[in-house]
């Protein structure tokens, strides 16, 4: 699914953030990516879902070469990818149903398979009664769940989070994983990149040690 | 990899993208984002009326400076005498003859009874100058007046000198040091306008386009999750170009709303106080042509401001 061959990527005028990575994730894998800040997490996300082009080397989602693609064809790839981010990125100025709905929206749906589908996914996040609030008006939990709800609600094939536990209590953050679990269940390949020890632990899956822009151990926690 | 192939192995294309499968969508998404975004939208269409009506209120002050200019022109008038004085039938060819010069508007006959007749008018009170006085004393003349292009310049002085040319007119009379002042007055207020216009127009360009990016940059996430969910460029931009559109339009109205608020209120018969415009006829509304520019000028801005603002915050 996943396939990183040997990339570089340095920043202009900065120094290397990736150094000769290569890994594979399968499909239906579920992946910690994790390491200290500025390990270079971040950057291989942005690599996955095509913000940023890797100095050197290869980046290949589902077969298909990223570096291939032009800037018109990103926006297709996108469809396929769900992110998820520390900060959620929800539009204060639009409801619950309308942070969701955009994915669909993008997607051509009709306003009526918009609201039964984003109904769904909500009620399945457990926060269907929120349907009609305003982000800022929800807890941090809350925020994530529809940040989680918008990145899977039209099934995406992958799912790459970012920091997703970060300013989640612990309660919080089981909740998330569990959802990141059923995702995955379901097919959706799933990354996820965290510093947090006890979310790697607690969950037995497999995790990516990134240190200075290298790859530094790999733990298949399941074998 | 062809592009199709790159497509299709990651999502097929959806049967309602495009441009008018979505334009209902696109055009409820504008209309909901003026709504949501309610405060920075007057502000953008408040700062809209404002350029406009600054322009239009220059154009009004130009319009009727012309209109001025074209009254005055008016008064270039030529005088010809003849050599003698020419028999009804000699001045009927005569008449002929100078209306076939290019240029010739009016031709008009001043006979020496007509000629006296109005030199008493202009003394009058000082009548006892004018006794002994008789018709003989003053020539008749022709008073010519000239279409538009032939009042000024090089084009007058060409006009006389065809004139004098016909045989049995003499003396040419013009007001030579008047119309020369009065073109160098013309030439200087075309320049000042020109110079003022441009200003005028940078000023509002320049004020519409960054209020236009502001607005964008406040909403720069809405551009950057729309991204990260597989919006295609267009189905970012259309939204935006479609309320840039709504605004201009709606700027552009409120501001011809104003100005013809202004010109009723205050300005249609300060004409008549002023008294500078020789054609008494007030000073004039811009004619529909102008306002139709204003209101295409609204509709580029708010158009042309939008795409190159939205240029800077999406990155694909």
């Amino acid at each position: 699914m996943i396939q990183l061959h040997h990339v570089h990527l340095s920043y202009p005028g900065e120094s290397t953030a990736l150094s000769d990575v290569s890994l594979r994730i399968s499909k239906g894998d579920f992946v910690f990516l994790t390491g200290p800040s500025g390990a270079g997490k971040s950057t291989l996300l942005k690599l996955l879902y095509a913000d940023l082009k890797p100095t050197r080397g290869q980046v290949l989602i589902d077969g298909q070469n990223l570096a291939m693609l032009s800037k018109s064809q990103i926006p297709y790839l996108r469809r396929s990818i769900g992110v998820v981010f520390q900060d959620y990125k929800l539009l204060p100025t639009r409801t619950v149903l309308e942070n969701v709905a955009i994915t669909l929206e993008v997607l051509g749906w009709g306003k009526r398979e918009i609201g039964q589908k984003v109904y769904q996914v909500l009620k399945r996040m457990g926060i269907a009664d929120k349907v009609n609030a305003y982000p800022p008006r929800l807890s941090g939990g809350e925020q994530q769940r529809v940040a989680l709800a918008r990145a899977l609600v039209n099934d995406p094939k992958i799912l790459i989070a970012d920091e997703p536990t970060g300013n989640l209590d612990d309660a919080n953050k089981e909740e998330i994983l569990s959802i990141f679990k059923e995702a995955n269940v379901r097919g959706t390949t799933v990354v996820v990149a965290t510093h947090d020890r006890r979310v790697i632990e607690n969950s037995h899956r497999r995790v990516i040690r990134l240190e200075k822009g290298h790859v530094v151990e790999v733990v298949d926690e399941q074998k | 990899m062809n592009k199709n192939k790159a497509k299709g192995a990651i999502r097929p294309k959806q049967a309602r993208e495009g441009f008018f499968g979505k334009f209902g969508y696109f055009w409820a998404r504008a209309l909901t984002n003026f709504k949501q975004n309610l405060f920075v939208s007057m502000v953008t269409v408040a700062t809209i009326t404002l350029a406009l009506l600054l322009t239009s209120l220059f154009l009004l002050v130009y319009v009727n400076l012309q209109g001025m200019a074209e009254g005055w022109s008016e008064k270039v008038q030529i005088t010809a005498y003849f050599d003698k004085e020419p028999t009804p039938l000699a001045a009927a060819a005569l008449r002929t003859r100078v209306e076939a010069i290019p240029g010739t508007k009016k031709v008009r006959y001043v006979s020496q009874e007509e000629a006296v007749q109005r030199f008493r008018k202009r003394l009058k009170g000082q009548e006892s100058l004018l006794e002994g006085i008789t018709a003989d004393v003053l020539p008749s003349s022709f008073e010519i007046t000239l279409d538009r292009d032939h009042r000024d310049g090089a084009e007058l002085d060409r006009y006389v000198k065809a004139l004098k040319k016909v045989a049995g007119i003499g003396e040419v009379q013009y007001g030579e040091e008047w119309v020369k002042r009065f073109n160098t007055f013309m030439n200087f207020v075309r320049i000042v306008g020109a110079v003022l216009g441009t200003f005028l127009a940078l000023a509002v360009l320049f004020i519409v386009s960054n209020t236009i990016k502001l607005t964008v940059y406040a909403r720069k996430e809405e551009l950057e999750v729309l991204g990260l969910v597989g919006a295609t460029r267009f189905f970012m931009k259309a939204p935006f170009l479609i309320e840039g559109v709504l605004q201009g339009a709606l700027g552009a109205v409120l501001s011809l709303a104003l100005l013809t608020g202004c010109y009723y209120l205050f300005l249609n018969n300060a004409g008549n106080f002023l008294s500078v415009n020789p054609a008494a006829y007030g000073i004039l509304f811009l004619p529909p042509a102008y306002l139709a520019a204003i209101f295409g000028g609204g509709v580029f801005l708010g158009f042309f401001g939008s795409l190159a603002s939205l240029r800077r915050f999406i990155t694909i």
